[in-house]
């Protein structure tokens, strides 16, 4: 079994190389590049000069033009410019952000707390509602109540989380309806986004570094909850969504399988209580397929959806990965793909372990 | 749950497992109604431009008949040049300048109007709803809220909701089908390769689709959508590629099981080819998770294109679709119908598409659940 996972988490390594290597050269081969952004800029800038500049148009020079090469090795065989990139990321050198201007790995790390933070809240609250939902289903299966809980599992089976989100957004976001939750973002960026109560108690002079700028960290203790929950509540809730109606489903299903086992009815015939049966023996047997999900949800849970961190503007790991893309910033674009595969890839043999310390009749070869 | 019948089946000849559970899924009401109302609601939509269109599908003019709906007709033919002064909206007639070949489209709903008034054997015959869905009613004005005239308002380009949100139903439709079909076409393809040959085929083949599924999909598919400027058949083959994966690991798995039976084995000993019993003998056998499963990959395929739609990177411009529209609500958070209106058109149909999903799959792999007490 040692055995069996050890090989697993080598083979993750030639999984790694072929997923990034494959993106590196997609990524080398899709025109909008750094070398065509250069020519742009440099275009831009002539077009900004004017005539008095003179000579041919969009013309950067060539000692510009081999140092942008070199920079991305761009002058290398894309299998080589691929190596050079791998060396660097092994020796934790992400690269360093066109756009920003800044390491991709300081960027990162920024903005790690803030995917984590919506990823983690609303996949705790997801298993936190689905196991019991799933229990009280599987228990009162064909009742009006699994019928009606039904009706809002449907909701969230049939409607990704993001898209829920901008429905959030127009009822009680400040549209024509209700103006209860802000538009998005992480937390306050400024005074007077914080929620009216907290501006009722906090001087805004008091929040205020020396320069006239808003420091969140300067508020009180109450007013920091009171500012992040307010953020949190819209873009977690679709978080919750995402997963939640699957998670209730397999909780369900897989409870009435196991009900339906020998097991149960010899437990039953014992005289056992039926309460004693289903929490104590069924429940047992029934969560292991949801344990599996666990290591598959890490790279949602650790690096968000970026789909919802645009719906709500959160300036997470997501969010960072799609304008990167949008933008063609590539090591950025690079950087993050990599933490995402490595932690799919991960998350994948997690679950297998998992299953397998949870589930001793699985015997993996 | 239900048990095919013993009375039903015929003695004689045994009905074969595919209609037994064809037989089963129609018995399934739920599953069976949303298929029907859903396979009617896509073969109307290619009536489409017959239903929805600003294009007048009969004009009687002057004793001639015209069929607009299927031909384009210049202005003139319906007399725009004679009345011009009377219609001041008619702006911009081939007439005005006086050049006569240049065809331009005619306003139906205004020459409705004015035969109307002219009384008359002339007549206009428009669609049930006579907009189309690129058609931009900047007079009325952009962002326009629910009506009578435009039932789900105006987008912020000044077109009707409702006609596009329609037209956007036939699109998603499309996408996902067609992505679906060529994905498991090469799904099946190559996880029964893998499954039937083995060995080291299967060994290295896996590695390989291991790979490409590791690949971080929706962001490939955005580099490449970005780069390439994407059109509706760049798109289809865009996710058809990253679409297989899955269903070769269930493919593959039935393959392993299914060629250790007895009946491979006297298939090999009678002579034939791989490829025989691959296709004729074992595949039949392995189906069952691809019917299982498609209802799935097609709720995926359509919220995906949606997804891409919403983030700017899907159809190119001026194709109706509903996850552009959500962008524009998101964009327009006081526009609610924006938002609602496609959502609830996404809703409804992946929950009919849902409870097909549902009902195929219990008629096909039937689980009967025991229920406490």
């Amino acid at each position: 079994m040692t055995a069996y996972f050890v090989r697993r988490f080598l083979l993750v390594v030639p999984t790694f190389i072929g997923v990034t290597l494959i993106a590196y050269t997609i990524m080398r081969y899709v025109p909008g590049g750094p070398l065509d952004q250069l020519k742009m800029q440099a275009r831009a800038a002539q077009a900004e000069g004017g005539a008095s500049i003179g000579g041919e148009a969009g013309a950067i020079p060539e000692e510009a033009l081999e140092a942008a090469k070199k920079a991305f090795h761009l002058d290398k065989h894309v299998v080589v410019a691929y190596v050079y990139w791998l060396g660097d990321l092994v020796t934790g050198n992400l690269g360093e952000s066109y756009f920003f201007q800044e390491p991709v790995g300081k960027l990162v790390v920024e903005r790690f707390p803030i995917s984590i933070f919506f990823g983690l809240t609303g996949f705790v609250l997801a298993y936190l509602i689905s196991v019991p939902l799933g229990i009280v289903k599987a228990l009162k299966h064909g009742t009006s109540f699994d019928f009606f809980s039904s009706a809002t599992i449907f909701i969230g089976y049939s409607i990704p989380g993001w898209a829920i989100g901008t429905l959030l957004l127009v009822f009680f976001a400040g549209g024509e309806f209700y103006d209860w939750f802000p538009l998005g973002g992480f937390r306050s960026t400024s005074y007077f986004e914080l929620p009216e109560f907290v501006q009722s108690w906090e001087d805004p002079a008091d929040v205020e570094d020396d320069f006239g700028r808003f420091r969140w960290n300067r508020l009180g203790y109450l007013s920091k909850v009171a500012d992040q929950l307010w953020h949190t509540v819209l873009p977690v809730f679709c978080y919750m969504m995402g997963s939640f109606a699957t998670l209730t489903i397999l909780m369900k299903n897989s409870l009435m399988e196991n009900i339906g086992q020998d097991y149960v009815r010899t437990a039953f015939a014992k005289g056992l209580h039926p309460r004693r049966v289903i929490f104590l023996h069924v429940l047992r047997n029934s969560l292991i397929p949801l344990a599996t999900g666990l290591g598959r949800a890490l790279s949602i849970v650790m690096a968000g959806s970026y789909l919802i961190e645009l719906v709500f503007n959160i300036d997470g790991l997501g969010m960072l990965g799609f304008n990167s893309i949008v933008r063609r910033d590539y090591a950025v674009v690079m950087g993050v793909l990599a933490i995402n595969t490595m932690l799919t890839l991960v998350g994948n043999i997690l679950s297998d372990v998992l299953y397998a310390l949870i589930d001793p009749r699985i015997r993996f070869q | 749950m239900t048990e095919p019948n013993a009375s039903e089946t015929n003695p004689a000849k045994p009905a074969s497992p595919l209609v037994l559970r064809l037989r089963r899924f129609r018995r399934l009401r739920r599953g069976y109604y949303s298929f029907l109302l859903l396979a009617a609601a896509y073969v109307l939509s290619f009536l489409l431009p017959f239903l929805m269109s600003d294009r007048a599908l009969v004009v009687r003019h002057e004793g001639t008949v015209y069929f607009p709906a299927l031909w384009s007709y210049p202005n003139q033919i319906f007399g725009y040049s004679q009345s011009l002064g009377l219609f001041e909206d008619v702006v911009y007639s081939p007439a005005t300048f006086g050049v006569d070949s240049v065809e331009t489209s005619t306003d139906y709903r205004e020459l409705k109007e004015r035969f109307e008034k002219s009384g008359g054997s002339n007549f206009v015959w428009l669609p049930p709803f006579p907009y189309s869905p690129t058609e931009q009613f900047l007079a009325e004005g952009q962002l326009r809220a629910p009506d009578r005239e435009h039932w789900m308002g105006t987008d912020d380009r000044g077109r009707d909701v409702f006609v596009r949100l329609a037209y956007g139903f036939r699109i998603s439709m499309t996408f996902a089908l067609l992505v679906t079909s060529i994905a498991y076409a090469f799904g099946t393809l190559v996880g029964s390769l893998l499954g039937y040959f083995s060995g080291w085929v299967d060994l290295v083949g896996q590695r390989f689709v291991e790979i490409w599924g590791g690949i971080p999909f929706l962001y490939t598919v955005i580099i490449i959508s970005a780069a390439v400027g994407p059109s509706f058949v760049v798109l289809v083959l865009i996710l058809a590629t990253f679409g297989w994966i899955g269903i070769s690991y269930y493919i593959r798995g039935e393959f392993y099981r299914e060629k250790a039976k007895d009946y491979v084995a006297a298939a090999i000993a009678t002579g034939e080819s791989n490829l025989t019993i691959m296709v004729r003998h074992v595949l039949p056998n392995a189906l069952t998770p691809i019917i299982a499963f498609a209802p799935f990959a097609i709720v995926a395929n359509i919220t995906t294109l949606v997804a891409l739609d919403f983030l700017g990177f899907g159809l190119p411009a001026p194709t109706p679709s509903w996850g552009e529209l959500m962008k524009q609500g998101r964009a327009n958070i006081r526009e609610w119908h924006l938002v609602v209106f496609p959502l609830l058109a996404m809703f409804t149909t992946l929950q009919l598409i849902v409870f097909i999903g549902e009902a195929v799959r219990e008629a096909f792999d039937p689980k009967v659940y025991s229920r406490m007490r």
